[in-house]
């Protein structure tokens, strides 16, 4: 086992009739950047869900770190929730609409989990949640509620939230998506400055320019199954398939 | 939050394992509970003064448990819930001027006589329409729905309005909602002194018969009546029986044809400050000794079974979900009266007897959880999907998803529609003077029966509700202003 940080396998989930993963197989190495493109439907969206089990998949294989899950084999109940908890346990969490919890701090966002779940001691807990603030450039709301932050900020807060579980790995759903144009730079550039810190980092994001900067690894996806991967230079500088061609054409007529 | 929870569990259960207050002890005499209506004068009623129960019953009983060595206990109670309440044992006798009739002798064990009086029928005063019990055919009395009178009025065929007690009738054959009543002379003549009324009359017998007056106890009790029957002989030979009567009456009731009772010097009139001044503290008392308590206890059990139940209701687990909605359901489609009743006299006879205080807590907690699970699911519900992913991506199982993060941004959608439920439950708990309980609705009621001051009493314990109710609004206001720090800027 190298240096291999996330390895799926296999994976197939479908809600109801629908197929949305039809056989995901791929691995990120330590330390990488892994950006999912692909147009809506395609089932990228899922495939991250599916590594931090809010979408339990049908079948195959995801191991981060130490921790593998056969959801073949999963068993029912209460059993199978553990091991999808501990799978779970090794991820963070950026949301496209970043879920702040409303009610809590902006330190307490951060601390709730550290504190509550991993029973971590508080004052180890709180110093580090202060400097990972400081690292996200919010050190000075620590006490603001997230109603009182722009939506950049929420979002960086909703970073530096899922940072502070020391997980394995950061999951990026659509993370800029819901942000006005002007502040889905400020967000970008901490996700950049966590690639280059080496932080192993899983991003589903329609920012291509992003995707070619930052990205050490591309997964086109389309109708829930990988179409083309590779570099950035390979996957988007010089497609081979003519969907992900399509799809560039358009997002980047667009954007 | 938590300690809340788990002490409003903790009372919950000791409601439930402690159900009746502990048995005597052999040593001690005999504790004999005395159900009355502590509304009837002169026969029981509280002095206006001292607020004690009294009256001519009350003194009888007094003197037949010194005769026969008990202890008493005074449970006070309207006419038409002390059969039942003799029947749930939650009384042991009844000393109310029952009057001795085929039914109840074969039902009951009745003792002696202890008053000889007769029926009369009262009418407004020069309703010539109404002479004797003949004229009563199609015309409409107001009784005590279970009482020997309403029977003889229902027997000369008349329609009979239930009210509870004898200054309700007379208050509506005075408003002219009923023809006439038919009642003890006695208690009649008591009413005409008291309130110097000249807008009803007596029109004249009920019937030939005169009516004897028993107590009445459960027949499986029959050494408890026999030491009431010995104490009876022995009061009437010893001339005790006579000398209450006297005091009363000014003639001896205890005997037949003792002559004609008079009591036309009355209690004497009192003003309406009087009246007001003197009940507002018994209210007071009613009103922190009950009607708080049990409005408080019943709101924070109920808020926990509603949590519960709103759980149960909103879980993936079929049956679960099935009971609850069936819970919800039932309480939401019966009366909370009816749910009181079955609680209070129903249970007791599969064997769940509570005391009436618990009992009442126990169904209007359940009321409330009925009411307020609804409430509460649909409050989780609103808060957004994403909260429960997030939570889980945290780390959070359900419990602490649910006490950390969904249950705090339910509060602020639930806490206006919750405040309702107590401003509800408050003014419902005037339903348990029904079961016994001497809350502060009960107080006023017990006073109006004294008085006949129905409008100033019951405005007066109105504005004891009101007051509380404006509190509680106060209270919520300040509740939803701190809940909503975290979203208005």
């Amino acid at each position: 086992m190298t240096d291999i940080r996330i390895e799926v396998t296999g994976l197939k989930k479908s809600f109801g009739s629908l197929d949305v993963l039809r056989g995901i197989d791929f691995a990120s190495e330590r330390g990488t950047s892994t950006v999912l493109l692909g147009p809506s439907g395609s089932g990228k969206t899922t495939l991250l869900r599916s590594l931090n089990v809010l979408d339990t998949p049908d079948s195959g294989v995801v191991r981060i770190d130490d921790v593998s899950v056969d959801f073949s084999a999963l068993p029912p109940g209460k059993a199978g929730r553990a091991e999808g908890a501990r799978l779970r346990a090794q991820s963070g969490m950026v949301f496209q609409s970043h879920n702040l919890f409303p009610h809590r701090t902006v330190l307490q966002n951060l601390t709730e989990g550290p504190v509550v779940a991993q029973k971590r001691p508080v004052d180890e807990v709180v110093a580090e949640a202060r400097s990972l603030l400081d690292q996200v450039g919010l050190a000075d709301k620590a006490d603001s509620y997230p109603y009182q932050l722009s939506g950049g900020q929420q979002q960086r807060v909703g970073i530096a939230r899922a940072l502070a579980l020391k997980p394995r790995v950061v999951l990026f759903d659509e993370p800029t998506s819901a942000l006005d144009p002007e502040l889905v730079g400020e967000v970008l550039a901490v996700i950049k400055d966590l690639a280059s810190e080496g932080w192993t980092t899983v991003v589903v994001t329609h920012e291509i320019r992003f995707a070619e900067r930052v990205a050490d690894q591309v997964l086109f996806l389309d109708g829930g199954v990988i179409v083309e991967h590779g570099t950035p230079g390979q996957v988007i500088g010089d497609p081979r398939e003519e969907r992900t061609r399509k799809f560039l054409r358009r997002v980047l007529d667009h954007g | 939050m938590r300690q809340v929870f788990r002490g409003a569990v903790l009372l919950l259960l000791l409601l439930i394992v402690v159900p009746a207050p502990a048995n005597a002890q052999q040593e001690q005499p005999p504790l004999v509970r005395v159900g009355t209506e502590g509304t009837y004068p002169p026969f029981s009623f509280h002095d206006p003064q001292t607020q004690e129960l009294t009256g001519y019953d009350i003194e009888v009983v007094k003197a037949i448990a010194a005769k026969a060595g008990w202890r008493l206990e005074f449970v006070e109670t309207q006419w038409d819930a002390i059969f039942p309440a003799l029947d749930a044992s939650r009384i042991d006798l009844i000393a109310n001027q029952v009057s001795r009739n085929p039914e109840r002798a074969a039902k009951y064990g009745l003792s002696s006589t202890y008053t000889y009086s007769r029926g009369v029928i009262v009418r407004r005063t020069g309703d010539d329409r109404i002479k004797s019990i003949a004229d009563l055919s199609g015309k409409t009395t107001a009784q005590s729905s279970t009482s020997n009178w309403a029977k003889v009025a229902r027997e000369a065929g008349a329609n009979v309005e239930a009210v509870e007690g004898f200054a309700q009738a007379a208050a509506l054959l005075q408003q002219g909602r009923v023809d006439a009543i038919v009642n003890d002379n006695i208690a009649v003549l008591d009413y005409l002194a008291t309130t110097g009324s000249k807008d009803v009359e007596i029109a004249g017998d009920a019937g030939q018969a005169g009516s004897e007056q028993v107590l009445a106890l459960r027949q499986a009790d029959s050494a408890l009546l026999s030491q009431a029957n010995q104490a009876i002989d022995a009061l009437k030979a010893d001339g005790t029986l006579r000398g209450i009567s006297q005091k009363y009456f000014k003639a001896d009731v205890s005997v037949q044809d003792g002559g004609a009772a008079d009591l036309s010097e009355g209690r004497g009139p009192r003003s309406t400050g009087d009246i007001l001044a003197s009940t507002a503290w018994p209210m007071f008392v009613g009103l922190v000794k009950v009607t708080i308590p049990l409005t408080a206890l019943s709101f924070a059990i109920g808020l926990v079974l509603a949590l519960l139940v709103a759980l149960a209701r909103i879980s993936p687990y079929k049956v679960l979900s099935g009971l609850a909605r069936a819970f919800i359901s039932i309480i939401r489609g019966t009366p909370l009266l009816l749910q009181l009743f079955i609680v209070f006299y129903g249970l007791p006879q599969i064997g769940l007897k509570f005391p009436p205080f618990t009992a009442a807590v126990v169904a209007f907690s359940l009321n409330v959880a009925g009411y307020a699970a609804e409430v509460i699911r649909s409050a989780i519900l609103s808060v957004p999907r994403g909260q429960f992913e997030a939570a889980s991506t945290i780390g959070f199982g359900y419990a602490q998803t649910l006490r950390r993060i969904v249950l705090p941004q339910a509060a602020r959608t639930a806490v206006p529609p919750l405040s309702n439920t107590l401003l509800s439950l408050l003014k419902d708990t005037s339903l348990g003077s029904v079961v016994l309980l001497t809350e502060l609705f009960r107080e006023s009621q017990l006073a109006a029966a004294e008085s006949n001051e129905f409008l100033a009493l019951y405005a007066f314990a109105g504005l004891y509700y009101w007051v509380i109710c404006v509190a509680l609004s106060a209270g919520q206001k300040r509740l939803e202003t701190r809940l909503n720090r975290y979203v208005i800027a």
